[in-house]
Order: structure tokens, then C-alpha cells, then sequence
């Protein structure tokens, strides 16, 4: 078995370590005694700073619930998650909230928008619950990135599909987190949608330096990444770099073939 | 049956959702019942009291009225002579008869003087000890009074002023006081509520009371066995001859029950009035939680209909859910309206009313009527939303959640809203400008109600304008969660305008009384001013005339310039038109009270009408039986002989005090009446010398120690109580719409918890990408207050306007100032926000306790 803990390949930006997120001997489990199941069992994993990476594996192999830990939107039963050199776990829900505030970007699979607001409102939203300035430059920067310049003033039941989740990819990568967790963000969208969703987060791993985790089932949605991290029975079972559909695609048969046989 | 089945598990699915409309039912449902639950009770009570008291057959004095309860204005009861009762012995099928004397025209003090009678507005009565008295109480302590020095009292009275055996009291009179130590006490065998009564031995009440001897006020008289009421009514009637009122035990007591059973049923139907404005709030809480129930159910109801359900059962199947709905609150309402009755005969209670449990009188149409309401209401509530569920078509079940707006229905709301609203404003304009009173009440009534249903309809129009404005004023400094509580506010306009409208009922309702009521109390202040030329009012509390000796005291009272009395009275009057006007007010006063209070005349000088034969009368009086100066009016006055009195002053309509009042002098009154049946003092004015105002006041007060049913007061003392008397019925009007408030904050906390739920996976977004606890909380709170002001301010708007123009209508009838109570209604709308605020409370904390990753994986 490969470990997941890896030497990065990129050097760190400034002060910063190489690793943005990491997880030690992480546990999580529900309920207790007969009925307990293990959703993660004793997971380690480094996510390097400035790189795309993919969480693949079957459903209820635990890596939505492996997301929602690093992220800090879930608790752990065991072990520790550090966001850079902050330990996540153990941390009060106000700290947390500020954390994800101010440090980290999401994009959901489905509903990631204020239908009250308009999308430029969306966009900024993290920034205007932390009384922040948004960076006008880098908005702008960021709006003309995902295409959206002339739709700033619709509201979310205005705009198609593909349309909003640029939004919410524009709203993720408005703040500067230093990590953006993806849930199945394309899973909504056709595929010449889902690509340019895709094509934009390469774009800001690429261009902006920035750091994503995506979890998906979806093999061509994988081969964006720099790496592919594949769970199964709440463990890390292996990894790839620089995967591409067909890579990924036969390793996930492979899995399935030894599922059923084993 | 299918049908049921899902209603019934929809109900219990969602019976959270349904608490709050449960309680809105519950609560007016109570209400109702609470109502005839005590009024049944009271009438029980004083039907078992009245039934014990009453004897066979009762004789009175000619002039009594029908309760037997005797006051004439002379101050003393008419009474017949001892001989009546040697008659009535004679009657045939007569067992027993006794002749008693009683007075409900007395005041009873203690030794310090202070007045011993009820403050709940019972009467106090002093009477002889007889023995229909003997068979319905029971001497608890010591013995009936016998000789002039002892007197019996009641046990509560005894028990309420901590009076024993041997305490001096005092029974004031016409005829003087007299004072005598208790000797007994004596507790009744069925609950009297409230009354307070002194026994005197037969002759000393005689003397006391009338200041005769060998007199009686009624002649009870027992039945010889196998004698029937009506044939011993008759034979007494045969013996006596004419000239006395017999009634039999059922008369007696029917008559006494009309007297009391007049005012229950005001009571009665003004609490079921605030009732029924519950209910009326309670229907637009219903609204809006079926029509939330069914827009969160549009998906499910889309694929109801896909497999093949008809649009009538869809429709059925939600009023099904308000059927039961309407059942369980409606049972949950009669049971709480019982408490509610056990608690209104305790709070009467605390105000010196009696009531026993034991008396406590369920009629079976009590949780009929409860029962029936409130399904029906509830039923009839949820008929709009379920007409909207049965329209949902079943593609809304592949649809994602959140049906398109429809604009349309929008633009023929706002027109016929703004159509009813100007309906409503024009009958205001109309009432405003009426000069008939019973014209103009008839445009009030028709513009308040047809501005009030505009406001509903154009509700949610509105909501859009005023929150957008409360918005700006109130959340835009909040910054981001100020604008998003904002957008939340307006996200739904027909669901706020729902909200807002049930709050702006009740305090429309307050905002018009309050204008009403500060406008009565400066009208009449400015009033007081202007027209009275007096330092002193003297007059009794609780409509006791003035006795002679207490005229006797202030009159000698040093300091004061004049003493002018002021007597009241009925007559006969023919008028030169040749009608003759049965009963009417008359009013007899010194010549001075012309410079006492001035009234404006519009012919002639009022002075004039105290000329001896002369009288005034008012301008609309003279109008309406064509009357000049000069004209002569036949007056034949009640106890009395005619008199031509010749019209001398006509007095100006337009004024409070003494409106409509037609004076006489005194001199000439007693022209015609003679000296003994001329009526006692109704109030009395006295006006200090210059410069000695302030003792006269004290001197005047300590004059009148000995009589405490009798107040003095200076101008200032007279507005004053002018002001708290119309506090007081705004405060008790304010407590019962209180009710309808209480249930209109039901209302916004029911929309609230309501949409935080709706917005589960919004509010998981929003606590994802970092908004805290604290911010999430404010914001619902925020939107909370926000659909409180709007309420307030559409109710205290609207309710001004009705405010105003009721002035305006009233101003025909002398409430000339208008005064806004501002105070008031800006408290009330600081108040709404405080409502908005605690409205909030538990869906913000129930919103902050979500948890992030369910509420994102809700679907």
C-alpha cells in the first residue's frame, strides 16, 4: 500500500509550509458497540499547498466525510487535523467558524447560492460577514477568470447551471483561502459545463497558486487534478499523480474487479 | 380513506409545524368558552341568590321599582303604611307575612369614618333582620340586633374590614346618621358576590331609614300550604286594592335578574367581541402555515398528483390536516376556556367579588359553540392554501423547489386592494365630513372595515415598500446580515404582509382607542377651561345623591363665596308643536350656576332661564319642536304638578359638559314639587372667596370627614380623575386586545420557525462558508423586528386615521381637540420591536443549533 504522505513536489510559497492540510490518525466513527460503523479508520494524508487533488472512491468508502473533517465542517472521534500549523481539532465552533470564514472556500455540489442576493453579492458574501474589503483588483481578476463580468447583477434563478457554479467557484477563490474544498462540484452539470467549472479551478491552481481538494466519483473530473487520492472502507487505498481518464479510469475498475473478488 | 390516512400522517409528521396554529385556536377557542363558562357561572350564582332571598309573593310601595330595590331621589324608599300588612294577614291562602324595611341608598361607615361599602360597584343595603333573612344566612357570632344600639353584619363585610362584635358603626342617611355597635354577624348559605349588608331590629330601620315609624318598604308573604304563588299574588292584590306592586317569588327574582343580567351581557358580548378579533388574527396565522406547508410540500404534492390523484383530493387532503387541527385545538380550547373561567371568578375575586367554584356552570352549549367555531374558523382558514395545493401541477414534481412568482395574481390583488382601501378612505373622508352623527357613524363603520380588509389585500405590496424603507433606516447599518434579513423579509411579500397584517389588527385597534381616548380627555380639559367659573365639585363616587346635612356642611363651610346646588329630575313635557315628550331630563340648579359653568347660548341669557317660571333648552331640542324665546312649555314634573314654564335662554349643542342639559331654578322646582318629594342634591359647586382657595379646600374636605361617600375636588383633582378614569377603561380595552397581540406574535414566531426550516440548507450554506452563530441568530432576529415594525407601522397608521376621523364624527358632539397620544404610539412601535425581538427568540436558537453538515444534506 502507498502511503499518502508524501514529499511535496513544489516548494512552499513564503513562510508557509509545503503542506497546507494534513491529517493524522484520523477517526470517525457512529454510533457505538454493535451498531458502530467506522466511516474513516486511522487516515494520515498531506494536501500540498498549490496543487489540484481528487478524493475518489465508492460511495460510503468515506471521502465526502474525509472532506468534511479537513474542512472542519465535521468533528473527528480521533486524531488530529492541522490547517497549515492550526490544529482544526478540538477547536470551539466560533474559532472554526472564523476559520472557515477567513481561510477556507467551498464550492457544494448543489445549492451554493443565496438565492436572495445577486451573484456579485454571493461572491463577496464571505468577505462581508467578516466586515472585510474585498480586494478590488483581485475581484476583478477573479470575475473576469470565471466569465462572469456581465452577469454580476443576476440572481442565482437567473443564471443557468454552469452558470452558477462559476459563481461559486468565483466565491471560493474571491476570499484567497488558503484551501478550497470541492463537494462533487460538477456533479450537477453536463459535461461541457462540468468542464469549464474544471477548466477553471486547473486555471487557478495553474495561474493563482491556489490549493483545492474536490471529492468526486467522476474519472474525467479526476484527470484535472495533480493527484488522485483513492479511499475504500474509510482507508487510503492508493494514489495517483498526474492522472488522466483512462489512468484513473482502469485503477477504478481494478478496485472493483478486487472488491469482488475479494 | 386514503386520502385521511396521508392527511393524518401529514398532521403528525409535521405536528411541529402545527403547534403554533394549534395554540392560535386554542387560545380563542378558550377565550370563547372562558366567556359563557363565567357568565353562565355569575348567572348561576345570583339566580341561586335571588331565588333564596325572594318570598312567596312580595308586596311593595307604589313607586318602587320591580327588583323591590327602593332608592327615590328624596334619598328615602317609598314606604306604605303598617296597615297594608293587617290587610295582607287577612288575604285568604296566607300562611305568614312580615313587613320589612330596607334601603340600597345608605352609606355605612366604621368608627374612623370610613366607608364600609363595596368598591366592586355591589350595593350596600341596610334593612331590618326578618325571617326570609333568618332563613337564608346564619348568625355566626353573637345575636340579631335588637334595640336602637346593635346592628348585624354580613360575614364577608365583617371578614373584608376586620369588623367584631362591639365596633361602632355608622348608617348615613336622608334622614341623618345613626350609630349603633355590631352585636351579630351572620353568614349566607349561598354565595353572595358581592353585596354588602347591615341588619337593624324592624323599628330602628324604620326610623333610620325612612325617619317614620309604623312604616314598611315590602310586606313578604309566606303561602299556606297547597296555595300557589299566582293565586296568592291574587288574593293579596284583592284585599290590598291598588296603589302597591305584587309580585310573585318568579317575578321578583326575574326582575333582579334583568338588573344584573343587563350588564353580564355587556360583559359578556364585548369579551367575546376581543374574542372574536383573536380569532380574526388567528386566521391569518393558519394562512400562512398551511400555505408554508404547502409551498414546502410542492414537490411531494406534484408526484400526488403524477401517480394519478385528483385535484379535489389533493384540496381535500389539506383540509383534512386543518380539520384535525381544528379539533384538537378546539378540544385543548373548551378544557383551557374552563381555567380561564375559574380565573377570571379569581381575579373578580381580588376586586371584592365573590364567586364560589361550586356555582360553576358548564352549559352544553358551550363546547359546542367552541367546538364548532373553531373547526369551522380553522376549516375556512385553510381553504385558500388548499386551493393552492390542489392547482400545483404534477410537473412541480420534477421541478426543483421554489415556485415562479405569479405576477399576475400580484397586479389584480393590487388593484382590487387599492380599490377597497380607497373605498375605505372615502368612507372615512365621509364620516369625517358628516354633520349627522348616526350618518356619519354608519360611513366610520363602513371605512374602517373596507380599509382594513384594503390593507390585508395590499398587504404584501406594501411589505415590499415600508421594509424596503425600514430596511434602510433600521438593518442597512448592520451591514451584510442587515441586508440579507432585509431580503428575507422580502423574499416572500405575501407571507410578511400576512404576518405584518395579523399584528397591525390589534394595534390598530389600540392606536385608534388611545387617539380616541387622549382627544375625549384634552376635548373635555379644554372644555373645563373654558367653561367652568367654579373652585369646587362636590359629588358621591358611586351615585349616591348629596344627603341635607352633608349641603348643611359645606354650606357652612368658611371661605366660600357661593354654594350652588344642582338637582336633576324627570318631566312630562308638552311642547308648543303639541307633542308631549315623555320622561325627559330636566335639570333644577341655584341661579349661580349660570356663572358656575359657562354655557354658551345662542339666544337669549341663561341667567334669564333661573327667572322664577323660566327654563332653557338646547339648541336641538329647540329645533326640533319649533321653540323661540318666549315660547311656554307645559312641564309636569315627575312627583309633582304641571307647570308653564316660559323658555327664556337656548343653549349652544356644541359643548362636553352638561350636553343637552335644559335648566330650571331650584325656586321654581319647589313650586311644584312638594318639600318632601323633592329630590336630593345631585352635585354640588362651591366657590371660594379670592385669594382663599386652598383653605377652603381643606376646610371643605374636613367638613365632609363624616361622610366619605362624598368627594371634593378642585379643577385640577377633576381632570385628573377625569384622565384616570379613561386610562383605565383604555388599560382594561388594551388587556383584552391583548389577546389578539398575543396570538399575532404567535403569528411572526410561526413564520419564523416556519421559514428557518424552509431555509435549512441556506442557512447550512451560509454557517459553511462562515457566517457565526451569533450573526445567523441576528439575522433572524433582525427580520423578526423588521415584520414587527411593518405590522406597527401599517396598524398604528391605520388606526390613527380611524382615530381621527372618529374625532372628527365626535367633534358633531363636542370632542372638539383633536390630540394625537404620541407618547403612546411611539411606544407601542419601540414596543413592536422589543415583540420582534422576542418573537425571534427560540427560531434563532433553534437556526443556530442546526447542525452545518445536515443542514447542507437536506434535500
Amino acid at each position: 500500500m502507498t502511503s499518502a504522505v508524501t514529499i511535496p513536489r513544489h516548494g512552499g510559497t513564503g513562510g508557509r509550509t509545503a503542506v497546507a492540510a494534513r491529517a493524522r490518525q484520523v477517526v470517525k466513527a457512529y454510533g457505538s458497540g454493535e451498531t458502530r460503523v467506522v466511516a474513516l479508520d486511522h487516515v494520515d494524508v498531506d494536501i500540498a499547498r498549490g496543487q489540484f487533488t481528487a478524493i475518489m472512491g465508492p460511495s460510503g468508502s468515506g471521502k465526502s466525510t474525509l472532506m468534511h473533517c479537513l474542512a472542519g465542517l465535521d468533528t473527528v472521534s480521533s486524531g488530529q487535523i492541522y490547517l497549515d500549523e492550526t490544529e482544526i481539532t478540538g477547536l470551539k465552533d466560533k474559532k472554526l467558524t472564523k476559520l472557515r470564514r477567513d481561510r477556507i472556500g467551498f464550492i457544494f455540489q448543489a445549492f451554493n447560492l443565496l438565492p436572495t442576493l445577486n451573484a456579485i453579492e454571493n461572491i463577496t458574501l464571505p468577505m462581508d460577514i467578516a466586515g472585510r474589503k474585498p480586494d478590488k483588483a483581485w475581484l476583478s481578476q477573479v470575475v473576469e477568470t470565471v466569465g462572469l463580468a456581465d452577469r454580476l447583477g443576476h440572481r442565482p434563478t437567473q443564471l443557468s447551471g454552469g452558470q452558477q457554479q462559476r459563481v461559486a467557484v468565483a466565491r471560493a477563490l474571491a476570499a484567497r483561502p488558503e484551501i478550497i474544498f470541492g463537494d462533487e462540484p460538477t456533479g450537477n452539470l453536463d459535461s461541457r459545463a462540468g468542464a469549464e467549472v474544471l477548466g477553471f479551478l486547473r486555471r487557478s491552481v495553474d495561474d493563482l497558486g491556489q490549493t483545492i481538494v474536490m471529492v468526486t466519483h467522476d474519472p474525467v473530473a479526476a484527470s484535472y487534478a495533480d493527484r488522485v487520492l483513492y479511499l475504500a472502507d474509510g482507508r487510503i487505498v492508493d494514489e495517483m499523480f498526474k492522472p488522466t481518464a483512462e489512468t484513473v479510469l482502469d485503477r477504478m475498475k481494478d478496485f472493483d474487479a478486487r472488491g469482488r473478488t475479494s | 380513506m386514503t386520502v385521511m390516512k396521508t392527511s393524518m400522517r401529514n398532521f403528525y409528521a409535521h405536528k411541529g409545524r402545527m403547534a403554533l396554529s394549534a395554540v392560535a385556536v386554542l387560545l380563542s377557542v378558550a377565550f370563547v368558552c372562558g366567556t359563557l363558562v363565567f357568565t353562565d357561572t355569575m348567572n348561576t350564582t345570583f339566580d341561586k341568590l335571588f331565588a333564596s332571598t325572594s318570598s312567596d309573593v312580595t308586596v311593595s310601595a307604589k313607586g318602587a321599582s320591580d327588583t323591590g330595590e327602593t332608592t327615590s331621589d328624596n334619598g328615602k324608599p317609598p314606604v306604605m303604611p303598617a296597615s297594608v300588612l293587617g290587610a295582607v294577614r287577612k288575604a285568604d291562602g296566607v300562611k305568614s307575612a312580615e313587613g320589612t324595611v330596607f334601603s340600597t341608598s345608605a352609606t355605612v361607615v366604621d368608627a374612623d369614618k370610613d366607608s364600609l361599602s363595596p368598591t366592586s360597584g355591589a350595593p350596600t343595603i341596610v334593612g331590618n333582620w326578618n325571617g326570609n333573612d333568618a332563613r337564608t344566612m346564619e348568625i355566626t357570632d353573637g345575636a340579631a340586633p335588637k334595640g336602637s344600639d346593635q346592628v348585624m353584619v354580613d360575614a364577608d363585610t365583617a371578614d373584608k374590614h376586620h369588623l367584631k362584635l362591639g365596633d361602632e358603626i355608622g348608617v348615613i342617611t336622608a334622614v341623618g346618621t345613626h350609630t349603633a355597635k355590631i352585636s351579630g354577624i351572620a353568614a349566607f348559605q349561598v354565595t353572595n358576590p358581592g353585596a354588602a349588608i347591615f341588619y337593624l331590629d324592624t323599628k330602628t330601620a324604620q326610623e333610620a331609614l325612612v325617619g317614620e315609624s309604623n312604616v314598611y318598604t315590602n310586606v313578604n308573604v309566606t303561602a299556606a300550604s297547597g296555595v300557589s304563588d299566582a293565586q296568592l299574588k291574587k288574593n293579596v292584590a284583592a284585599e290590598i286594592g291598588g296603589g302597591y306592586k305584587v309580585q310573585t317569588a318568579k317575578e321578583t327574582a326575574d326582575a333582579n335578574r334583568d338588573s344584573v343580567g343587563g350588564f353580564l351581557d355587556v360583559m359578556k358580548y364585548a369579551m367575546l367581541g376581543f374574542a372574536g378579533i383573536a380569532f380574526l388574527v388567528g386566521i391569518f396565522l393558519i394562512i400562512n402555515t398551511f400555505s408554508m406547508l404547502v409551498a414546502q410540500r410542492t414537490r411531494e404534492i406534484g408526484l400526488m398528483r403524477a401517480i394519478g390523484s385528483s385535484r379535489k383530493q389533493v384540496n381535500r387532503s389539506v383540509l383534512a390536516e386543518a380539520l384535525l387541527l381544528g379539533v384538537v385545538g378546539s378540544l385543548l380550547g373548551v378544557g383551557a376556556g374552563v381555567g380561564i373561567a375559574v380565573g377570571l371568578m379569581k381575579l373578580m375575586g381580588m376586586t371584592g367579588m365573590n364567586l364560589s367554584t361550586d356555582d360553576l356552570t358548564v352549559a352544553w352549549t358551550t363546547p359546542v359553540v367552541g367546538m364548532v367555531l373553531g373547526i369551522v374558523v380553522t376549516v375556512l382558514a385553510a381553504y385558500l392554501p388548499a386551493r393552492r395545493a390542489g392547482k400545483v401541477s404534477p410537473m412541480a414534481a420534477l421541478r426543483d423547489v421554489g415556485a415562479p412568482a405569479d405576477a399576475r395574481a400580484g397586479a389584480v390583488r393590487a388593484v382590487i386592494g387599492l380599490l377597497l382601501t380607497g373605498a375605505g378612505g372615502l368612507g372615512l373622508y365621509l364620516a369625517a365630513a358628516a354633520d349627522k352623527a348616526a350618518e356619519g357613524s354608519l360611513w366610520l363603520g363602513l371605512g374602517v372595515v373596507l380599509s382594513l380588509i384594503g390593507f390585508v389585500v395590499i398587504g404584501p405590496l406594501l411589505a415590499g415598500v415600508v421594509v424596503r424603507v425600514l430596511g434602510a433606516i433600521v438593518l442597512r447599518p448592520l451591514g451584510p446580515v442587515g441586508r440579507m434579513a432585509e431580503r428575507n423579509a422580502l423574499r416572500n411579500p405575501r407571507r410578511t404582509g400576512a404576518t405584518g397584517a395579523a399584528l397591525m389588527i390589534g394595534l390598530a385597534l389600540v392606536a385608534c382607542l388611545s387617539v380616541v381616548g387622549s382627544s375625549m380627555v384634552a376635548s373635555a380639559t379644554e372644555e373645563l377651561d373654558k367653561s367652568v367659573g367654579t373652585d369646587f365639585i362636590i359629588q358621591s363616587d358611586g351615585g349616591q345623591l348629596m344627603t341635607p346635612q352633608a349641603v348643611r356642611a359645606i354650606k357652612s363651610t368658611p371661605g366660600l363665596e357661593r354654594v350652588t346646588e344642582y338637582k336633576w329630575t324627570e318631566a312630562d313635557f308638552t311642547t308648543p308643536d303639541g307633542k308631549t315628550l315623555d320622561k325627559t331630563a330636566i335639570t333644577a340648579a341655584d341661579p349661580t350656576y349660570a356663572t358656575d359653568l359657562r354655557v354658551e347660548t345662542v339666544a337669549g341669557n341663561l341667567a334669564d332661564a333661573y327667572r322664577p317660571d323660566s327654563m332653557s333648552v338646547h339648541e336641538k331640542f329647540a329645533e326640533d319642536h319649533g321653540i323661540t324665546l318666549g315660547s311656554k312649555i307645559a312641564v309636569a314634573f315627575k312627583n309633582g304638578s304641571t307647570a308653564r314654564l316660559t323658555v327664556r335662554a337656548i343653549t349652544s349643542s356644541d359643548a362636553v359638559i352638561d350636553q343637552g342639559a335644559m335648566y330650571t331654578s331650584i325656586a321654581t322646582l319647589k313650586r311644584y314639587v312638594p318639600a318632601d318629594k323633592l329630590p336630593l342634591d345631585d352635585l354640588v359647586f362651591a366657590t371660594a372667596k379670592d385669594g382663599q382657595q386652598d383653605a377652603a379646600y381643606t376646610s371643605l374636605k374636613s367638613a365632609l370627614h363624616d361622610y366619605p361617600q362624598y368627594t371634593v375636588r378642585d379643577q385640577t383633582d377633576y381632570k385628573q380623575e377625569l384622565k384616570d378614569q379613561i386610562g383605565q377603561l383604555l388599560n382594561l380595552i388594551y388587556g383584552l386586545l391583548a389577546l389578539a397581540i398575543i396570538v399575532a406574535v404567535l403569528g411572526v414566531v410561526n413564520t419564523l420557525a416556519l421559514s428557518v426550516v424552509e431555509r435549512t440548507r441556506e442557512i447550512g450554506l451560509m454557517r459553511a462558508i462562515g457566517l457565526s452563530r451569533r450573526q445567523l441568530r441576528r439575522m433572524i432576529r433582525m427580520e423578526s423586528v423588521v415584520i414587527a415594525l411593518f405590522g406597527a407601522l401599517l396598524g398604528l397608521g391605520l388606526g390613527m386615521g380611524w382615530g381621527a376621523t372618529a374625532q372628527q364624527l365626535l367633534a358633531l358632539q363636542g370632542l372638539n381637540v383633536l390630540e394625537i397620544p404620541w407618547p403612546t404610539i411611539i411606544g407601542v412601535f419601540i414596543g413592536s420591536a422589543f415583540v420582534g425581538l422576542f418573537a425571534a427568540l427560540i427560531p434563532a436558537f433553534r437556526a443556530g443549533r442546526m447542525n452545518v453538515l445536515n443542514a447542507i444534506a437536506t434535500d
